[in-house]
């Protein structure tokens, strides 16, 4: 016999063949290895759904987690959380790339170098045992980011079983003020919830509340109830800011007034509504006329730039309107004076009967400590006061002004440990990083108002990178582990302080407590489980107006104080995307487009128009800001509707990031402002003054130009978003639609769809723009992030974007947020001109896209009216393990295909099959698109059009749809409902648009 | 170079002796410009990898400019094309005598355009491995192409001009072939041998070979206009305002007439400097090919101004503001170039002296290439800047990538062409002696004297 035999013949092609197929498709082929022994409730191709509590704000959202696989791979509201109601936000959704994200710590590290979890517990647990030992617990600081349950008591009693100094719970933009004013107007050191959904006239002195401010996606929902126009009613919505936020695009009217003049405003208000004899009955007229005794509405007509008929105008509406509701105290118009205003706020409230009603004082909880106790612990480290500084999630070295010192202080401290799980700058400047597990791995709870206890449960296991999972422990695992080798204690479960074996324990213990209040009688196991399924558990809370101080009535009614001599009030605005800073690591963020400024991937400076008209300054023109404390130089974002004597920038950016993936995918872009900022706080609320500085202006060196996607704001009278008056929005309401007149001939039979008909409507009257569903749909839909270069030249990839059009002066505009995807026409130019039928028709109604036929002529790209469709122009990836996050049942495309918006197929077919597994029709709102589930406001329906009664078919025939393009002929299945603009006040009329 | 012939004093011998100069050893500067043309084709191929490697995205498109410089160019060479045809097949049938001594030149252009032309839907095609999807191919799936797409159309158009126009190029070619088989040796002998496909000039097969060349020709002449028509339904058919359009057709023929036109010349030229054939090339030819050029330049100015009536008298929002863009936006430089050398430039042959001035003639032809891919170019690109959705307006820039292959397109062609004027007789033997004065007979009739 020769040689080589059977079997090694068989190896040896078995090997080539395999080393061929290898190296003959690019990306290397990935191992499959089956479970051995395939974990609990987990049915490949079924996704399991964990309720738990988002963590990205303190807002505390319940969520549901999708785990297909064991990956969470989306989020999505919870419908039954009281909070949100079924609602995400943008920066909810992107807590997935938080959790996947490629820079995540992979294990302990010290000094800079990974080194085994226990050494690293043992260093600190060592240095801690020694401080306690010598009864210097002084010496051990905590700071952490808001925890207001199970965990805020282990760490105080952590705190305490150590003699630790008490823990700052810090939060960037705690909004400090409204405490400090309820404390001094109500003795409450709370903040209300504020009943939007039932105020018929709502007024915001700058509180961007759908934006960022306390609670953004349970107010939105609640804004939508009231403002949004439905059985011919819909309330009014003023808002007072300096510049044009996103909020304030949402009002009917936006009153632009002068930097930190909003006290005064209200104070002027509340003397129109005492004067007029508008106060609530109930209410003593004579205190609060003796608190405005000195006000004099013109004086401040001047002073805030406002004309007094506008004052006298809204006030009177106010107090008229016996359900008006006053908010302030945004991050952006707090000053020196935030709480002087919000406590004039408080007044206003109390005049119009608003407090107990629809501002209420519940049940108290806990609240964020403030900047000022931040400063306090500063100056204890640079005085040496602290050996050990235990940080949490925080990141105060970049959210601090850099003049408050904080990274000098820190440099002084012995031993400074970080628990966050994603390097930042306060992490490279950590001895230690005991990377805390994410929240999506956790357990928790979370108190979101009174009598709302979110649960939180370990929605996955920790994420897998480089073939193993990441080492970590929840924070409380960490400070039990640690505070038991430092007090040498063993875990004894009931003995004492810290000897919970397990943080998961001590959730469930604390909700031992809960289930004695709200059980009501039934076994604990059950009451567990059931808050477990819901995401938590939560009751009504009684909420008793409470009683107005007398001293409450002596409202100081000066305009905040601005350092410097500059000629421009600095307007800090806090990210609806970046939040303070925390969500910028994240690259669905930066490349979802701000919504006002359509701004992607970098920070901008918002400059008066006429300030850029005289120093020459175009958009991208670098443009440099100097305060007393600082300078931040940034690419001009001019505006027409910008206070002239201001310029704006957002938090959020210009990061620091040591990140390898950060630093290549370009995250650290943008300045932050915060380094303008002086580092005195406010004194009665201890907060940071973000509105604090003037600042001056000058041309910098070069440009560097913005990623916007959107090519202009002005529609050119195309009428793609169409608004309509409120007084002709009811005629046509009563009238109904006026029967259509245009013929749409054909050449080809029409086409006929056997069972379905999918369509959607989008009522951009509940539209506000917060952009939520842009990234619901990257989630979903395997959307790739390009990058700024990519986004900037028109390359972006996402098949849903939100659109902002102006209408009107453009000092003034009428603003109409549009969300364009794919319209699924029913004659659809994409369709014939495909050489290959890889664009085609389904039965269903939708325009389908086969990617694998595709052959990338571009076609369809061009001949689509509404450029919705996407061509794959390069490979993009997903940098481990960002990839862990991809939906399975969505098929990642490929080089040189086009994509576009499917109506989220995947669910449509998971929805038909559930129906015909179950022997019965799809039901109406049994399938949910991803940006139809997370709209807060609920402006998006998707259904069957064939069915009459289904809400899409309903709301189609709306009197107010209309298509984008209609005269086209391509007879989309999106009806948009146009947006219901009020008449007067300023606004542009109704007119030149298809009523 | 020989020395200068006079016009009007050619014999029979001169012919065959000046053509089959052209097939002989070249000189250095054949071969220098043969290197540059190389080394640029080169760097085409070099790009075109790269785009393959990368990714459409190397060159400069975009949403909504998902079309651009490919398909201008594809569109240009497609235009080029159409001179060739007309002038043999057309003016063929037409009986025009002064075509002889430039058809045969003009026929390997549109042969080489259209090979030109041909690859670019496949550098354009994002999945260009895929590309033969376009065809309709039997299957096991029963995949089909889209017979509704303008896309498919062109795959038929192409595909049979370029089969007929290679057909008639060959065809033409065979009693030249076979003089030059006669006189040549070695392996040259024995490809033209093949390509004689066994010539011997005899009565009978002159007869045939008449009969079948005048069918051919009718057969190309409904080309000439059905091509590029259906080229132009790729726009005309879609609905991007500036495209959909019933003026297309005939507007896109034109054009190519006038571009196809403005190669010959382009090309003519510098062949009759350095082959010294200015008794055959003489300024009668220039002097008609001008004239043409300049009426086709009036009958597309004529167009132009439909173009912008129509899309104002039309009321159209989208049309209007199309027109309005492409005048004074950001690509209005591009705009107001094709109008100067496509209506303006072409003026100037109105005056006698321009016609038969080689170099005011080649200027010319130069800048109606120009202006003609200009042309295409502000169709595709600013037609699609500032289309329905205001949201998707930007600007489309060239990157260095596709404007590489671009270039590398001109090389292929130039390849081809630079080739082919050394190894095939460039200009027709046989049609250039029948216009001739006929050496027996002028033999006799001197005898009798």
């Amino acid at each position: 016999m020769s040689g080589i035999d059977r079997r090694s013949f068989f190896r040896i092609v078995a090997a080539s063949g395999a080393a061929t197929a290898a190296a003959g498709c690019g990306p290397t082929a990935e191992k499959l290895y089956p479970y051995v022994s395939p974990p609990e409730n987990i049915v490949p191709g079924v996704a399991a759904y964990f309720a738990t509590v988002c963590r990205e704000c303190p807002a505390g959202c319940g969520v549901l987690a999708k785990n297909r696989e064991g990956r969470v791979i989306k989020l999505e509201g919870n419908p039954d959380h009281p909070v949100n109601g079924g609602g995400l936000c943008i920066r909810g959704h992107a807590a997935l790339q938080g959790l996947y994200h490629p820079d995540r710590f992979r294990g302990a590290v010290v000094d800079g170098k990974f080194a085994p979890w226990e050494s690293a517990e043992k260093i600190l647990a060592d240095k801690l045992g020694a401080l306690a030992r010598a009864k210097q617990g002084g010496k051990i600081a905590l700071v952490t980011g808001l925890e207001t349950g199970s965990l805020a008591r282990l760490l105080d009693e952590w705190a305490k079983a150590l003699g630790a100094r008490p823990r700052i719970a810090y939060e960037p933009l705690g909004l400090e003020a409204i405490r400090a004013a309820n404390r001094a107007s109500f003795g409450r050191d709370a903040v209300p919830e504020y009943a939007i959904e039932e105020a018929g006239y709502l007024v915001s002195f700058g509180a961007d509340f759908l934006e960022t401010w306390l609670s953004p996606v349970g107010y939105a929902a609640a804004f939508a109830k009231m403002h949004a126009f439905s059985g011919g009613k819909a309330g009014t919505f003023v808002h007072v800011e300096p510049r044009l936020s996103m909020t304030g695009a949402n009002a009917d009217e936006w009153v632009r007034n002068a930097p930190g003049t909003e006290g005064p405003l209200a104070l002027a208000m509340l003397k129109v509504i005492v004067d007029e004899g508008l106060v609530a009955p109930g209410v003593d007229a004579r205190a609060l006329a003796g608190a405005v005794q000195g006000v004099d509405v013109a004086a401040v007509a001047t002073q805030s730039g406002v004309p007094a008929d506008t004052i006298k105008r809204v006030a009177h509406a106010l107090g008229a309107s016996k359900t008006g509701l006053v908010l302030g105290g945004g991050a952006a118009v707090s000053g020196t004076n935030a709480t002087d205003m919000l406590q004039a706020i408080n007044l206003l409230n109390v005049a119009i009967g608003a407090v107990g009603k629809r501002v209420r004082f519940g049940g108290e909880t806990v609240r964020p400590g403030t900047y000022a106790d931040m400063l306090a612990l500063t100056q204890a480290m640079a005085k040496g006061e602290i050996e050990v500084l235990i940080l949490g999630d925080v990141n105060p070295v970049y959210a601090m002004p850099p003049k408050a010192g904080f990274a000098e202080a820190l440099a002084k401290v012995p031993m400074v440990v970080s628990l966050a799980n994603r390097p930042s700058e306060t992490t490279a400047k950590a001895h230690l990083v005991l990377p805390a597990l994410h929240w999506l791995e956790s357990w928790g709870d979370q108190v979101a108002e009174a009598g709302v206890v979110g649960l939180m449960q370990p929605a996955m296991g920790p994420v897998e990178m480089g073939g193993k999972p990441v080492d970590g422990k929840s924070v409380g695992d960490i400070l039990l582990s640690v505070g038991r080798q430092a007090l040498g204690l063993a875990a004894e479960p009931g003995k004492g302080p810290l000897q919970t074996p397990t943080f998961g324990d001590f959730v469930k213990a604390e909700w031992a407590a809960i289930a004695k209040d709200q059980a009501k009688g039934r076994p604990f196991a059950e009451f567990w489980e059931e808050s477990l399924r819901h995401g938590g558990s939560w009751r009504e809370t009684p909420a008793p107006a409470p009683a107005l101080r007398p001293e409450a009535l002596r409202v100081k009614a000066e305009p905040a104080r601005l350092e410097g001599d500059g000629t421009y009030a600095l307007l800090v605005f806090p990210s609806a995307r970046f939040y303070d800073g925390r969500g910028a690591d994240r690259a669905w963020l930066q490349e979802a487009p701000d919504t006002m400024t359509q701004v992607t991937w970098d920070g901008w400076v918002e400059i008066p128009a006429e300030t850029a008209k005289r120093l020459g300054v175009a958009r991208g023109d670098l443009v440099a800001l100097t305060s007393p404390h600082g300078r931040v130089e940034l690419p001009a974002y001019p505006v027409e509707t910008l206070h002239p004597g201001a310029v704006a920038v957002a938090t959020g950016q210009g990061h620091a990031y040591p990140g390898a993936y950060a630093q290549a995918r370009g995250l650290n872009t943008g300045a932050n402002p915060v380094a303008l900022l002086g580092a005195v706080p406010e004194a009665s609320s201890g907060a940071l003054p973000y509105l604090g500085v003037k600042v001056t202006l000058a041309r910098g060196a070069g440009r560097r130009s913005l990623a916007i996607p959107q090519g202009t704001f002005d529609q050119d009278h195309r009428e793609i978003a169409q608004h309509i008056g409120l007084g002709a929005a009811r005629e046509l309401e009563l009238r109904g639609k006026p029967p259509e007149h245009a013929s749409h001939p054909s050449m080809y039979p029409p086409v006929k769809y056997p069972d379905h008909r999918w369509g959607m409507t989008v009522d951009l009257d509940r539209c506000t723009g917060c952009e939520a569903c842009v990234v619901a749909c990257v989630t979903e839909n395997n959307v790739p992030v390009v990058g700024k270069e990519q986004v900037a030249y028109g390359r972006d990839q996402h098949w849903l974007r939100l659109e902002r059009w102006e209408e009107g002066p453009a000092a003034r505009p009428e603003n109409i947020f549009l969300p364009m995807f794919c319209q699924h026409c029913g004659v659809a130019p994409c369709e014939p001109v495909c050489p290959v039928y890889a664009a085609y028709h389904t039965r269903d109604g939708l325009n389908g896209q086969v990617y694998n036929r595709c052959v990338g002529t571009r076609y369809c790209g061009n001949n689509c009216p509404y450029h919705v469709r996407r061509f794959n122009w390069f490979y993009y990836h997903w940098p481990s393990p960002l990839d862990l996050q991809l939906n399975p049942d969505v098929t990642v495309r490929q080089l040189g295909v086009m994509e576009k918006c499917t109506m989220c197929v995947q669910r449509i077919i998971e929805g038909k099959d559930h129906a015909r597994d179950a022997g019965r029709r799809v039901k109406d709102g049994e399938i949910r698109t991803a940006c139809q589930q997370t709209c807060p406001t609920q402006a998006i329906s998707f259904g069957d059009l064939k069915d009459d009664k289904s809400e899409v078919a309903k709301l189609s025939r709306s009197a107010r749809g209309y298509h984008v393009l209609e005269e086209l002929g391509t007879r989309p299945a999106v009806t948009y409902l146009k947006k219901v603009v009020r008449e007067g006040s300023g606004k542009p009329a109704a007119g030149g648009h298809k009523a | 170079m020989s020395v200068r012939t006079e016009p009007g004093t050619v014999t029979w011998a001169d012919v065959n002796r000046d053509v089959e100069r052209t097939v002989g050893m070249p000189g250095n500067t054949y071969f220098a410009w043969m290197c540059v043309v190389a080394l640029t084709l080169a760097a085409g191929v070099v790009a075109w990898t790269y785009q393959i490697y990368t990714g459409m995205g190397a060159a400069g498109k975009r949403t909504p400019q998902m079309w651009a410089m490919y398909i201008t160019t594809f569109v240009f060479w497609i235009g080029i094309g159409h001179a060739g045809t007309l002038i043999s097949a057309v003016l063929y049938l037409f009986r025009a005598k002064w075509r002889t001594s430039i058809y045969r030149g003009a026929e390997a252009m549109t042969v080489f355009a259209v090979m030109t032309a041909g690859l670019f839907p496949l550098i354009h095609a994002g999945r260009m491995w895929f590309a033969y999807w376009l065809t309709p191919y039997p299957n096991q799936r029963y995949l089909w192409p889209n017979f509704k797409s303008p896309l498919v159309w062109d795959v038929f158009a192409i595909s049979t001009y370029l089969t007929i126009s290679v057909v008639f190029f060959l065809v033409g070619l065979v009693p030249d072939i076979a003089a030059l088989r006669d006189r040549s040796t070695g392996i040259k002998k024995k490809v033209y041998t093949v390509m004689a496909m066994g010539w011997e000039g005899s009565d009978t097969q002159w007869k045939h070979y008449r009969r079948g060349y005048g069918l051919l020709a009718a057969l190309a002449t409904p080309l000439v206009l059905s091509v590029h028509s259906v080229v132009s339904f790729d726009f005309a058919m879609a609905l991007v305002p500036g495209w959909h359009s019933t003026l297309f057709a005939p507007f896109f023929v034109d054009g190519a007439i006038f571009s196809g036109f403005a190669m010959v010349l382009v090309l003519i030229i510098p062949m009759r400097y350095y082959f010294n054939w200015y008794p055959y090339i003489t300024d009668k030819h220039l002097d008609a090919m001008a004239k043409l050029t300049l009426t086709t330049s009036l009958v597309l100015t004529y167009f132009y101004a439909c173009e912008v009536f129509t899309a104002w008298y039309s009321g159209d929002h989208f049309e209007r503001a199309s027109v309005f863009a492409k005048a004074t936006k950001q690509y209005a430089w591009a705009y107001w170039t094709m109008y100067f050398c496509n209506s303006v430039v072409p003026l100037i042959l109105f005056w006698k002296k321009a016609r038969t001035n080689t170099v005011i003639l080649y200027v010319v032809s130069i800048l109606v290439l120009i202006g003609m891919w200009f042309e295409r170019f502000n169709i595709i690109v600013p037609g699609l800047a500032h289309d329905f959705y205001p949201y998707t307006w930007g600007t489309y820039v060239p990157t260095i990538t596709d404007s590489t292959i671009i270039v590398g397109s001109f090389a292929w062609f130039f390849i081809l062409f630079l080739g082919f004027i050394r190894v095939m007789p460039s200009l027709s033997i046989v049609e250039v002696k029948e216009v001739l004065p006929h050496p027996l007979k002028h033999a006799r009739h001197g005898g009798g004297h």
